[in-house]
């Protein structure tokens, strides 16, 4: 099988550069990451990439494969098109190879206060919280903040630094509906803002690429909708199945 | 510049004046092929009466905002240098404001 794949390495490089990989795959194959692994091991060990808990869950090893970002250790290799194209998550900024800094991602997520704010005396056990709203925060809590949404969002490519992007609101929505959080009118009134959740155009891409399944514009569209009062039958968001890269 | 609901406010606006405009062209293209005016006096008598006037002077306020607001965001997702976009918006402000005052001249003069 034929990869393609960016290949950068500031030390060494002066711009980057496309390397095309062929592989013979075993039947042992059955991962995109069970593959890049094995091409680094056996013919460029210099090949760089983040990996860790090789199921899905860490979402270190996002990446942009044929166009589309996902997690390469739950991306089937076989049914991918030939040459496949690995590149960085697209607009970060390289660090070498396939690893980005995700410093102004985490900046965004840590910017909408990604903590219960309470400061009633606490119980003595825990703050309690009834099953039904607890279900509110499915669809939301999921997020393994992989950035495979935020970088593939217009929105956040042309504002990266004001725009908070879909990973981000996605908390930010997590916390307006968790009934434990006091601060529920400082963040709506946080998030409206021209740049801050307004830059949103509903482009859709954030749920289309989302490896767990997860709803961030249906998220920003709630937010909206309690910035504007309106009642709506809250329940969780429901996970969608996610869509295959080819 | 931080001002409250005013980033609420545009997208309301938008989707609105949306709504508006939808439902005044497919009343507007219903209306001309269910009973089409046969000549110009029809015509005049009909986009001339009272409710009509209003309703299109509704609908161009409509295009207007909704083309304000979109040209806006247009110009904020491009264009980060604050003095450059101040100079366009308000480019793009003055150019809707003068097709308004055109649409307000059509409307409300006398053409014989």
């Amino acid at each position: 099988m034929r990869f393609s794949i960016f290949r950068y390495n500031p030390e060494r490089d002066e711009k980057p550069y496309m390397q095309a990989f062929d592989i013979e795959l075993t039947p042992t194959d059955r991962m995109l990451l069970d593959v890049i692994l094995r091409i680094r091991d056996s013919q460029d060990d210099s090949l760089t990439l983040r990996k860790s808990c090789r199921e899905g869950v860490c979402g270190s090893d996002a990446i942009n494969i044929n166009g589309r970002n996902g997690l390469a250790c739950v991306t089937p290799v076989r049914e991918l098109k030939e040459p496949v194209e690995l590149r960085p998550l697209p607009t970060f900024p390289v660090i070498r190879d396939l690893v980005v800094d995700m410093t102004r991602f985490y900046q965004r997520y840590y910017s909408i206060k990604p903590y219960l704010v309470n400061d009633e005396p606490a119980p003595e056990k825990e703050r309690l919280q009834s099953p039904e709203e607890r279900d509110k925060l499915d669809g939301s809590f999921e997020c393994i903040l992989c950035a495979c949404c935020t970088s593939q969002c217009p929105s956040s490519w042309w504002n990266p630094d004001k725009f908070v992007g879909p990973a981000g609101l996605l908390q930010a929505y997590r916390f307006i509906v968790d009934s434990r959080d006091r601060a529920t009118q400082e963040r709506l009134d946080d998030l409206n803002d021209p740049y801050r959740l307004f830059r949103c155009r509903t482009i859709m891409n954030c749920t289309e690429v989302c490896p767990k399944g997860l709803s961030p514009s249906r998220a920003i569209e709630r937010i909206r909708l309690k910035m504007l009062k309106v009642d709506d039958d809250e329940g969780g968001l429901a996970l969608h199945r996610v869509p295959s890269i080819r | 510049m931080k001002r409250k609901y005013t980033a609420l406010r545009a997208w309301v606006v938008q989707r609105v004046s949306a709504v508006y405009m939808l439902l005044f062209i497919a009343f507007f293209l219903v209306h001309l092929t269910v009973d089409p005016p046969q000549h110009y006096e029809g015509w005049h008598t009909w986009i001339t009466g009272s409710a009509m006037s209003v309703a299109t002077a509704a609908f161009f306020a409509a295009l207007l905002a909704h083309a304000w607001v979109g040209l806006r965001d247009v110009l904020m997702d491009y264009v980060h240098v604050v003095t450059v976009r101040v100079a366009l918006l308000g480019l793009v402000g003055a150019g809707l404001a003068a097709a308004g005052l055109w649409v307000v001249h059509i409307l409300w003069t006398r053409h014989v």
